[in-house]
């Protein structure tokens, strides 16, 4: 027997050993993630330079790029909206509306660290797409994309903080702490040098397949260049661009003013860049695939309940519209109002004082909740250039176009009734200008860029104390810098002056 | 191979006694126990004190003695167990109880791949034994370890039903996950939720390097070691009945305004009179009482053990239900244990540990708590006809009903089957090699499912899509371990040395389903339906692996039973790391030298045991990054999908949205530890006390980025240094007799301190409150020290408003910050630390006594030196509730207070101060317990060779200074946030009777 016990026990011991050493092979360790690329797979197709893209545009419309906080630092902070609501929902955007707010305002993070995602992910993609294998054509175009959308992220932040860091590849680990905000014109350098190469690059809205409508063109870049030259009074300039993009025939003003607001305007003839939505049936309940929460946070609050109601035309620019401008029906919407779809009517909600909302942030009725926005944000309408035209021509001494393009506005701001809005006929550089200003007020009500306008001009401070506001010359021009920011660098970050 | 040590020591002793002649005068019988499970003990000896008379107890553990008078003293003794003396007196019968002595050199521990004699280990190893927890009516052992070992401070993760707790070690050690590993049975798990505390044999805490150094890359947080109950050698099976049955209620409640005082600070708010006469509102609704109830909670187990030289068992079933006191929370499980070990013959043994454990958990909407903690009194829950009311009008609210909240999120559930033991062999040969292969394994099938109804109570309380979202997980691990080990002992020297190599491997997967547009509401229809059907059903799913393999070494090497010396490596290698980073070698050595067995101390009366250790090693911490399992690449993000094209079609869009670190590698501690061991008079008094300075490096952290880096989530990096040092005492004086007594305590001072975050910053700012950090982490300091304004006052006149400094908008009666950099105003600049959320002392004392039948056990626990942040009151998104004390003592200008402010909602009084600092410490009677055990004599008729009952309460008392319900909450794991109460889940207190039988 002994043997036999002993030969079993070898036997045992010799498989237990061979097993173990076999159940380790070398890449026993070698494990990744499954069902996920990771930043050293990627970019390894046309697709995903694509997709890389897209993923832009998409945080474009999130909520820290569009909602609260960027009302609060638009149309709130200016004289066309006071915070609108309840009382007493979201404080931190009564700080915004009465320059009450300090560096910790949930404002400034938020749009702050929402663009510079954005930054983000087209440094990666300005990375990664040039080594694709893939259509040149495409590489050239996404490209480009890219960098227009870069731009547009940077010409926010600029205009809202001032010196900025300019970030244009994926930082290191080592890089994280240690940027610094750079002078004012290396970052309006870097916003041009990015539109000049995308508008190089891009196709004219036309030359797109339908597929692609909503995508970055050169007319969109022609715009944003214009508006850098008339932040830097660089009037030759703006016309320039304001002229190839009239001259490009791509765009023309829609018939009636109010369709630009409505679904059927997205992307219409009169777009020149929209941030894209769409309400797509939820997966989670609450919002789609395609949402923005820009619609929701300026809706009816109330009855009908389609959303917050936040961002309340101010009684100030309700009454900067002429006699009859039938621009003031399009924009604000009122109790007692029908709804522009016929659907309802705006009930009085005793919680909200001196009710009204923002009738161009209004979307009908839609799959999910009142969270899975639709709309698109228009982001730059053809108005929006012809009245950059007039304002440039103007200061270049050329009040004759300068005119024509302002009452082309006015025209169709009148539709068929010639008894309100006439033509403007002062030559008189001055004056001139005030009805370039004023008109831009009306005409673009509510859409973000009366902040950007009065810091433009110079004006902030004498319109926002004029409205009895709190604001400071020399200080609230610019925002502050987020605390974190400052906080996480240690003070590395200079903080803007008087914060 | 203890048994038979024991065996051995009984055949000596029988033999011994019975050559003394006897002379006896009277006859005394009786019985010897086991005070576990009232088996008999065979072989305890049986000595009239003073004499050379005595027997050894049969089979039965029954005996007769002559006893020469009525004065005499019996004094029984056995192995492992603690001596009893008892005077005879009168009495003819004499039973006597025996219980395991925990102060005996000889008592084995296991330290991890084997067991040691207490005497040889050289590191810090603290235990407690199964008798001391399973009285202790909580879901967790872990919850259970409360206040029983000095260096292991346990907080409740919270009282959530099946709740398990936060257990750290001589500190937190690290930024991230400071949980310590569990080994259950020799298998390696990562937390021990599906082990039922009543299976617990001991439970061992490795707490320094020499200890725990042999789990190498996981034994950086300290190795709890859990053994579950194994089979004895006896003549008949023992088998045993308990249950316990109680109820739960919350501890305190927080004391809120009523209606009356809330109208009456409303108006004051609103500087009006929105409430004409606010006393006429009266009570109005205590939140806290609709959300809130008493609890059951129960438990019942079977087990049975027994066993021959051969085989022996331990099997268990137990079923253990908690409902929450949190309406609509509720935890059962159901386990199955069986333990067996096999000799198939003189060189082969076999054995398994299995445990099979169901579990179910209702999960409550514990949002509601903060929910009615905010709302304000004047609504009602519900309103006449019974519906759930809206109470968003007039004051805007941004939450909803706390009762709708809990009425409809009150279907979601979690289930699951655990399987969980191992399997091994033993093979002997050479005479002193021991090879043994063990293959552990953990298969967890899991079950959630959520499903939402439709409602309406306001328009901040809404669901317009009825929605099922349920899904199902599966988590598979096996461990493989051989260890080969080497055993002998000369006259001088003992040897063991120990060599191993294992593999482990661990797969996550899971799928998800979510569903809305149901056929109906009625419960039978609310499933996934087959998939041809229903577009709106849709999929998820995600798959995780990783990988550690391993070789470990350790030398056990004691001299004249003097002198000890431990050496241990583990070399590790997980698949969490790059390929370069992929290997941490971990090493530790111990010395220990027992002083009482040196030939000049054999005459000290003081000592019966002094020794003394020194032990010093580096460990490492896989674990830190549990949660992020490829955290040195970069998953790419999809599904971001971008809107072109007339039809508005989605167009897939996907990119790197979380930053990565591809050089992290291992987080590192090395520790050193000096103990010394006593015991004194007899060993009555024993006690432990340790020294460590466990100092943690390149500690692995998610630290945060500035937002301008584009990156959504923080990368984790090497980063800092923690040093924790510290004392744990323990003295326990136990004197065993007709009137048993004990009394102990433990106590663990601990210095937590950040020596260096990393070269660019100096500070980690966390737990942001509207956009400000909360806490701090900097160099010098407690890890995630509170960080915010200091308040100087509050500003009694409009002319301190105009004069002295302040941020902005404040007004009379409003806080008044410290402008502490004396620059004139009051801005970022002026925040600085204002407390820590780390104890620097915890401590508990256990005490109880046994005399006639009776047995009394009480455990006090408590900590100090932590404060916490009261994060809950400094939510104010609308118009909420006030706390009692914000209210009684608010500024008015009839009461100028100096420390509370006026009335206001939101603004610069919500900032982060000091004002919501408040004292962390407190001192709890953790467990009262008092029992009876019946005589035998009246169970013997029924066969019951133990009958005992029980009533005992548990966080029965607790002197807090805090306000919130506890000053333990759940929020602890996460070290930067671990000290900010959110009005989570509070603890609760119980009051419960039992039985235990044995028959």
């Amino acid at each position: 027997m002994q043997p036999h016990i002993s030969s079993l026990r070898n036997t045992l011991l010799s498989a237990a050993l061979l097993l173990a050493a076999g159940a380790c092979q070398k890449d026993f360790l070698d494990r990744t993630p499954l069902g996920d690329a990771t930043a050293d797979t990627f970019f390894a197709s046309e697709e995903q330079a694509v997709y890389a893209t897209n993923a832009v545009y998409q945080q474009l419309r999130q909520w820290d790029c569009v909602s609260l906080p960027y009302l609060g630092v638009t149309d709130i902070l200016s004289d066309d909206a006071d915070k609108g609501s309840t009382p007493n929902d979201a404080p931190f955007l009564i700080e915004m509306d009465n320059f009450t707010f300090d560096p910790t305002n949930t404002s400034m993070g938020s749009v702050w660290r929402g663009y510079y995602i954005a930054i983000a992910r087209a440094n990666l993609a300005l990375q990664g797409i040039p080594d694709v294998d893939m259509d040149e054509n495409l590489k050239k175009r996404l490209i480009g994309e890219n960098k227009f959308l870069r731009a547009y992220a940077y010409f926010l932040l600029v205009q809202w903080f001032g010196e900025v860091p300019i970030i244009t590849e994926i930082l290191g680990g080592d890089e994280y702490y240690t940027q610094q905000r750079q002078p004012l014109q290396d970052v309006y350098a870097q916003i041009e040098r990015d539109l000049l190469d995308a508008l190089e690059a891009l196709p004219e809205k036309s030359a797109y397949g339908s597929a692609d409508l909503g995508r970055a063109t050169k007319g969109a870049a022609r715009g944003l260049l214009a508006k850098l030259a008339m932040l830097k009074k660089d009037y030759p300039k703006a016309e320039q661009y304001c002229l190839e993009i009239i001259n490009s025939t791509q765009y023309s003003l829609l018939p009636k003013y109010s369709d630009n607001f409505l679904l059927t305007g997205e992307n219409g003839a009169e777009s020149v860049f929209e941030i894209t939505a769409v309400a797509l049936e939820p997966v989670d309940g609450v919002t789609g695939p395609g949402a923005t929460p820009y619609n929701m946070v300026q809706g009816v609050r109330g009855i009908p309940n389609l959303g917050w109601g936040f961002n309340r035309p101010s009684d100030n620019l309700v009454s900067s519209y002429e006699n009859g401008d039938p621009r003031r029906e399009a924009t604000v919407l009122y109790v007692g109002e029908v709804l522009p779809d016929g659907s309802g009517q705006v009930q009085d909600n005793p919680e909200i004082i001196g009710e009204r909302y923002n009738q161009k942030a209004w979307v009908p009725s839609h799959p999910g909740l009142q969270d899975n926005g639709p709309g698109n944000i228009r982001v730059l309408r053809y108005a929006d250039v012809l009245l950059l035209a007039a304002e440039a021509l103007n200061e270049n001494n050329n009040p004759t176009e300068a005119l024509k393009y302002l009452n082309m506005v006015r025209k169709r701001a009148r539709g068929t009734n010639n008894f309100i809005l006439p033509d403007v006929t002062v030559t008189d550089k001055d004056q001139l200008r005030e009805r370039i200003y004023k008109e831009r007020r009306v005409e673009l009500a509510l859409e973000q860029h009366r902040w950007f306008d009065l810091l433009r001009w110079g004006r902030a401070a004498s319109v926002m104390q004029a409205v009895g506001k709190n604001f400071v010359s020399g200080k609230h021009e610019l925002l502050p810098i987020p605390q974190t920011e400052i906080d996480l660098t240690s003070g590395n970050m200079k903080q803007n002056p008087m914060y | 191979m203890k048994r038979k040590q024991l065996l051995v020591l009984y055949s000596l002793t029988a033999a011994l006694l019975l050559s003394a002649g006897l002379q006896a005068q009277r006859r005394v019988s009786g019985r010897v126990t086991d005070r576990l499970d009232g088996s008999g003990i065979i072989g305890a000896s049986v000595v009239e004190k003073g004499t050379s008379n005595g027997i050894i107890t049969d089979l039965e553990g029954g005996y007769t003695l002559e006893v020469t008078s009525d004065t005499a003293v019996l004094v029984v003794t056995y192995t492992g167990y603690a001596s009893v003396e008892t005077p005879v007196g009168n009495r003819a019968t004499v039973d006597i109880i025996l219980g395991e002595d925990e102060n005996l050199l000889d008592q084995v521990v296991v330290v991890g791949y084997g067991v040691q004699k207490k005497s040889d280990v050289t590191g810090a190893v603290g235990t407690v034994k199964g008798e001391s927890i399973d009285y202790l009516p909580t879901p967790s052992v872990e919850q259970a370890l409360q206040g029983k070992i000095a260096g292991v401070y346990v907080s409740p993760a919270s009282g959530e039903p099946g709740a398990g707790a936060v257990v750290r070690i001589r500190g937190t050690g690290t930024l991230n996950n400071a949980n310590p590993l569990y080994v259950i049975d020799g298998m390696i798990a990562y937390d021990a939720n599906f082990v039922n505390p009543q299976d617990v044999e001991s439970v061992e805490v490795l707490k320094d390097a020499s200890a725990a150094a042999i789990y190498g890359s996981r034994g950086s947080n300290g190795v709890i070691i859990i053994t579950t109950k194994k089979g004895k050698k006896r003549e008949n099976a023992v088998i045993s009945l308990s249950s316990y049955y109680g109820t739960q209620q919350i501890t305190k409640e927080i004391d809120v305004l009523n209606a009356a005082e809330f109208g009456q600070a409303y108006n004051e708010l609103v500087g009006q009179s929105y409430y004409p006469d606010p006393s006429t509102l009266g009570e109005g609704t205590n939140w806290q009482d609709e959300i809130f109830r008493s609890a059951p909670i129960g438990s019942i187990q079977l087990s049975a053990d027994g066993g021959s030289d051969r085989y022996r068992y331990s099997i268990s079933a137990n079923y253990f239900n908690q409902s929450g006191v949190l309406q609509y929370s509720e935890f059962e499980r159901a386990t199955v244990r069986l333990n067996n070990d096999i000799n198939l013959n003189k060189w082969l043994g076999v054995g398994t540990n299995l445990t099979f454990a169901n579990t179910q958990r209702q999960n409550a909407a514990t949002g509601a708590i903060g929910g009615a903690y905010r709302m304000p009194p004047v609504f009602t829950p519900t309103d006449s006809a019974g519906n759930f009311t809206d109470p968003t009008s007039p004051f805007g609210l941004a939450i909803g009903n706390p009762a709708a909240d809990l009425y409809y999120r009150q279907d979601n559930y979690d289930k699951a089957n655990r399987f969980f033991g191992s399997v091994y062999g033993d093979i002997k040969f050479l005479q002193n090699f021991t090879f043994r292969s063990n293959f552990g394994f953990d298969l967890n099938n899991s079950q959630f499912r959520n499903y939402l109804p439709l409602y309406d109570v306001s328009p901040s309380q809404v669901n317009i899509d009825d929605r099922l979202n349920t899904g199902v997980g599966n988590d598979r691990r096996w461990i493989w371990e051989q260890t080969l080990t080497y055993n002998k002992e000369w006259t001088n020297h003992r040897l063991t040395v120990l060599a191993g190599y294992t593999a482990e491997e661990r797969t996550l997967e899971n799928l998800g389903v979510v569903r809305t547009n149901f056929p109906g509401t009625n419960e039978e229809l609310l499933y996934p339906t087959s998939a041809n059907n229903d577009p709106t059903q849709m999929g998820s799913g995600g798959i995780i692996e990783e990988a550690i393999k391993s070789a470990l070494g350790r030398v056990n090497y004691t001299l004249m039973d003097r002198y000890m010396l431990t050496a241990t490596l583990r070399v590790d290698e997980s698949s969490r790391f790059a390929e370069a980073n992929r290997t941490g070698y971990f090493p530790s050595f111990g010395l220990g030298w027992l002083m009482t067995n040196e030939p000049f101390m054999q005459n000290n009366q003081l000592f019966e045991r002094l020794k003394f250790r020194f032990s010093y090693g580096v460990l490492g911490n896989q674990n830190s990054i549990a949660n992020q399992y490829y955290p040195s690449l970069g998953v790419i993000q999809s599904g971001l999908f971008a809107v072109f094209g007339p039809e508005e079609s989605l167009n897939e869009g996907a990119t790197l949205t979380n930053y990565s670190n591809p050089d992290l590698k291992w987080e590192t501690s090395s520790q050193t530890d000096i103990g010394v061991e006593f015991g004194l008079f007899n060993n009555r008094l024993s006690g432990e006390i340790d020294w460590y300075n466990r100092f943690t490096y390149d500690i692995i952290a998610a630290v945060p980025i500035p937002d301008y880096v584009g990156s959504a989530g923080d990368p984790l990096v090497n980063t800092a240094e923690v040093r924790n040092t510290g004392w744990d005492i323990m003295l326990n004086w136990r004197q065993a007799g007709r009137f048993t007594w004990f009394v102990g305590g433990n106590f663990s001072p601990v210095k937590n301190e950040v020596v260096k975050l990393n070269d660019l910053r100096a500070e980690i700012f966390a737990a942001f409150l509207q956009g400000e950090a909360a806490t701090h982490t900097v160099e010098g300091l407690p890890i995630g020290s509170f960080y915010g304004y200091k308040v100087a006052g509050v500003f009694q006149t409009a002319e301190e408003v105009a004069t002295l400094p302040r941020l902005g908008n404040e007004g009379v009666g409003d806080l008044r910050f410290q402008d502490l950099n004396g620059d004139g105003v009051i801005n970022t600049l002026d925040r600085t630390n204002i407390g820590s959320p780390i104890p620097t002392l915890t401590y508990g004392f256990n005490a109880g006594f046994e005399f006639a039948g009776l047995d009394f056990t009480a455990d006090i626990l408590g900590v100090s030196g932590n404060e916490v942040f009261n994060a809950k009151k400094t939510f104010r998104f609308a118009v909420y509730n006030w706390e009692q004390s914000s209210y009684d003592n608010r500024w008015t200008p009839d009461n100028p207070s100096n420390s509370v402010p006026r009335i206001t909602n939101g603004g610069h009084n919500y900032r982060v101060s000091d004002y919501f600092v408040e004292d962390g410490s407190f001192i709890r009677l953790r467990s009262v317990m008092l029992g009876y055990t019946l005589p035998q004599s009246w169970t013997q008729r029924a066969k019951i060779s133990r009958l005992r009952v029980y009533l005992s309460a548990l966080n029965l008392w607790t002197n807090q200074q805090y306000s919130g319900y506890s000053p333990e909450f759940p929020n602890g794991a996460n070290p930067f946030e671990a000290g900010l109460d959110f009005a989570g889940y509070p603890v609760t207190k119980s009051f419960q009777g039992g039985i235990d039988i044995t028959f």
